[in-house]
């Protein structure tokens, strides 16, 4: 006997839209998978750290609230500056107008920073321009297109001992070359190996500063600071290799690009990797906590060295093999933590 | 006979699977086979591809170019054939007075082994690596009587007498043709007197630009000249065909012709080719009119049935079943056009030689089109008329030795624009005007490392060979 509430039931729907299985949601939606938490899992903290210092977003709130607080004291330094440097023209000529000049000085020196700050936004922004052009040329086959980019390239590079070699060929190569693609993994070969070898000499480098910093020193806020240094400098250094030279606020922001898209890419986690495997939670934690955070630390700092690398490079990686961060990491930290390093 | 035939072909085969043995395991041959037409510039095809290989200052697009340690020019494997004259030619495109090398009287070989250092992920542990390029070249006439291959001698008579029925060239031969009886025996000095007017024909017909020249030996007969397998000519089939009458005998010869010189040269040099790239001259054939571009088209794609495309497994190629992995079609002399439009030349090629690329790319071997020049002979340079600038080329004239800047003609970028005209037998091109001057060689000075000037053929040798390197 059924229940009086659970009677057979049929409802006839006179108009309204057909039923459509094929555009309907799936009925079953399986929740979005979450890796249990590692607990104690070696994570890379102090790069995790720098990560999320120069990432956050502040809220509206915050955001109002510096720039009342920033137009406030701008005010205050402004008016108390007027009042002193009047204040001193009145009493003592001389000094009063030394201040003026002082202050005149000091304001022509902010304007010339900004400007330079500008020039390197631009240039900065001539780089990413470039870039789109080599990927659109190469897409639309546009040899006049990619010949003109090449040449930009060339130029771009003029006072540049160090591609010397590359540009000789390049210009001596590139007019029996009747193909944009052929043309542009030219310029690559020619004009980027030089600079790629500087620029993964640098993220080495940094790497190994940051995995022997974390490893060693003991201080909890020493290594984030030290790890969000080295990467700054680092990301100063790749754009100036590759002729982008971003100046302090614009490697700040390029940082902050390189950071999210690889916080986007879930790259920061390193779980991806033989190196997080091995460092993270096996063999080399079971040896040394420190040890292990230490080469985290490095091997993260290669990767973002890799992934800025490409975003400084005015040429996307097409003829030439991208570099992988286990290649990278692994050469930068061996002989840091007692692997002979091969003779090449 | 029929034992000796039997012995012949197990000795053949034992040879190519023990060829096949030791190439699959020690040494990788590679047959590249040259196709193209007479004129088509397999010659210098073949000569700036080597001078190119032995000197890679110029091959950019190779991507093995860095890898490869030495380039040697081998005493070709096959004993009887004699050696590409690489050198005289060589000499001849790129000395002191450069003209571009004579036409092609007969067949060479050549072996050019590649020493490289390996790469992939045990390059550390092996050796040095090497692979021989084993490259034909023959007189493109002869390349035509592939097509006859499967066509009766009554098949290929009508086709052929209806073809040349309209052409002025034809008008001689045609007229003794009718006249004669194919049913009445067989009178040599007849036959022989036929054969010459239709060899008479031929050589007219090529000199004006015809294609479907066959069969290819009569033009250029080599040492079987008067032999009874030249000396045939299509006939019109009688209504009786009694024993030993003309029409049945000259279908004896057509016979021995195909079994004896077509079918060899076939089976000797391409049946076991790798890789093959078909050169075809589109530009000349543009120029000389819709009916040369039709007939080339047409010839063409009769010649390229003759091939196997398709994928080999290595199982495959051991037990001798080779297929043609990769085939490249090459619009050559694209020197003679700027730049700007070598992908409507290469479009208008593709379109032409679409049924047989669409056939091995159905096959599953791999195929591209490119437009290329194997010697480059001209630089580019814009020139001013009224007040248009064109984008046109600069060399050498071929008749006159001068100078000269040529701008040929605006090619369609639809190829339907070419090719349908052509199709419908249209006189002349509609609505444009294609003008096109040969170029002579231009006298160059190259440095030491680099190969004579070319148009993409390192793109070429990248798509054919640059995968075993």
């Amino acid at each position: 006997m059924i229940a009086p509430g659970h009677r057979p039931l049929l409802i006839e729907i006179e108009d309204g839209p057909a039923a459509d299985p094929a555009s309907a949601a799936t009925p079953f939606e399986s929740a979005p998978f979450e890796s249990a938490p590692t607990g104690t899992a070696i994570e890379g903290r102090a790069m995790q750290s720098a990560a999320r210092l120069t990432t956050t977003r502040r809220s509206a709130l915050g955001r109002l609230a510096l720039w009342v607080f920033t137009a406030l004291f701008g005010l205050i330094l402004t008016v108390n500056a007027t009042r002193f440097v009047t204040g001193l023209l009145a009493s003592n000529p001389v000094l009063g107008w030394l201040a003026f000049g002082l202050f005149g000085l000091a304001l022509a020196l902010a304007l010339i920073a900004g400007l330079r700050e500008l020039a390197a936004y631009s240039r900065m922004a001539r780089i990413d321009r470039l870039r789109d052009a080599a990927i659109a040329a190469r897409a639309t086959a546009d040899l006049a297109a990619a010949r003109g980019l090449v040449a930009e390239l060339a130029s771009l590079y003029v006072n540049r001992p160090d591609t010397a070699w590359g540009r000789a060929r390049l210009a001596e190569r590139a007019p029996d070359i009747f193909d944009a693609d052929a043309l542009l993994a030219l310029a690559e070969t020619e004009l980027m190996a030089p600079l790629d070898a500087r620029a993964l000499t640098e993220i080495e480098a940094a790497a190994r500063q940051v995995a022997t910093v974390t490893a060693f020193v003991p201080l909890a806020l020493a290594d984030v600071a030290t790890a969000l240094y080295a990467n700054l400098k680092m990301i100063r250094r790749l754009s100036e290799i590759y002729a982008g030279r971003a100046g302090g606020f614009g490697s700040l922001r390029l940082l902050r690009r390189v950071f999210a898209a690889l916080l986007a890419a879930g790259a920061m986690a390193l779980a991806d990797d033989l190196i997080g495997s091995v460092a993270g939670g096996g063999i080399l934690a079971k040896l040394s906590r420190r040890f292990g955070e230490g080469v985290v630390n490095g091997a993260l700092t290669a990767r973002v060295g890799l992934a800025a690398m490409q975003e400084c490079r005015p040429l996307p990686f097409v003829a030439l093999p991208r570099p992988g961060t286990t290649t990278t990491a692994s050469r930068a930290l061996a002989g840091l933590f007692g692997r002979a390093e091969k003779p090449d | 006979m029929v034992f000796s035939a039997l012995t012949d072909g197990i000795t053949r085969s034992v040879e190519s699977a023990g060829a096949a043995l030791s190439g699959s395991f020690f040494e990788p041959t590679l047959r590249i086979g040259v196709t193209g037409l007479s004129r088509a510039g397999k010659t210098v095809f073949i000569t700036g591809l080597v001078a190119n290989l032995l000197n890679r200052g110029r091959m950019p697009q190779l991507q093995a170019a860095g890898r490869i340690e030495a380039a040697y020019l081998q005493p070709q494997p096959d004993l009887t054939l004699p050696r590409f004259d690489y050198e005289n030619h060589l000499a001849a495109l790129t000395g002191d007075d450069p003209h571009w090398p004579q036409s092609t009287r007969a067949i060479s070989e050549l072996r050019l082994s590649l020493r490289s250092r390996p790469s992939g992920l045990f390059a550390a542990f092996k050796g040095p690596q090497t692979l021989h390029l084993d490259i034909v070249d023959y007189p493109g006439e002869w390349l035509l009587d592939l097509t006859l291959l499967d066509k009766s001698y009554a098949e290929w008579s009508e086709a052929t007498l209806t073809q040349i029925a309209k052409r002025p060239e034809a008008a001689t031969f045609m007229a003794t043709a009718r006249a004669e009886d194919g049913a009445l025996r067989l009178d040599e000095p007849r036959a022989k007197s036929l054969a010459a007017s239709f060899t008479a024909y031929l050589q007219d017909a090529r000199a004006n630009g015809w294609s479907d020249c066959t069969p290819g030996r009569f033009l250029l007969p080599g040492d079987l000249a008067g032999s009874p397998v030249l000396t045939f000519a299509p006939l019109p089939m009688p209504a009786l065909t009694p024993r030993a009458c003309l029409w049945r005998e000259m279908q004896r010869r057509y016979d021995a012709y195909k079994s004896r010189v077509v079918q060899p040269f076939f089976r000797d040099h391409f049946a076991k080719v790798d890789r093959q790239v078909v050169l075809v001259d589109v530009l000349g054939a543009i120029h000389k009119g819709p009916a040369a571009t039709e007939d080339l088209r047409r010839t063409m794609a009769e010649v390229l049935t003759a091939f196997r495309p398709g994928r080999n497994g290595w199982l495959a190629s051991l037990l001798g079943g080779k297929r043609v992995e990769r085939i490249l079609f090459a619009a050559t002399k694209a020197d003679h056009l700027h730049h700007s439009q070598h992908p409507a030349l290469t479009a208008i090629m593709a379109a032409m030689l679409a049924e047989a690329k669409t056939r091995a790319d159905f096959a599953g071997a791999d195929t591209a089109a490119m437009s290329l020049a194997a010697l480059r002979c001209t630089v580019e340079e814009t020139a001013l008329r009224a007040g248009i600038s064109l984008d046109a080329v600069r060399g050498r004239l071929l008749d006159t030795g001068k100078q000269a800047i040529m701008y040929p003609g605006q090619l369609p970028t639809d190829p339907a624009r070419l090719l349908s005209p052509a199709r419908e037998g249209a006189a002349r091109w509609l609505d444009a005007d294609y003008a096109l001057m040969g170029f002579a060689p231009a006298r160059i000075s190259l440095k030491p490392g680099d190969g004579p000037p070319h148009i993409r053929l390192d793109r070429a040798a990248e798509f054919l060979f640059g995968d075993r390197l």
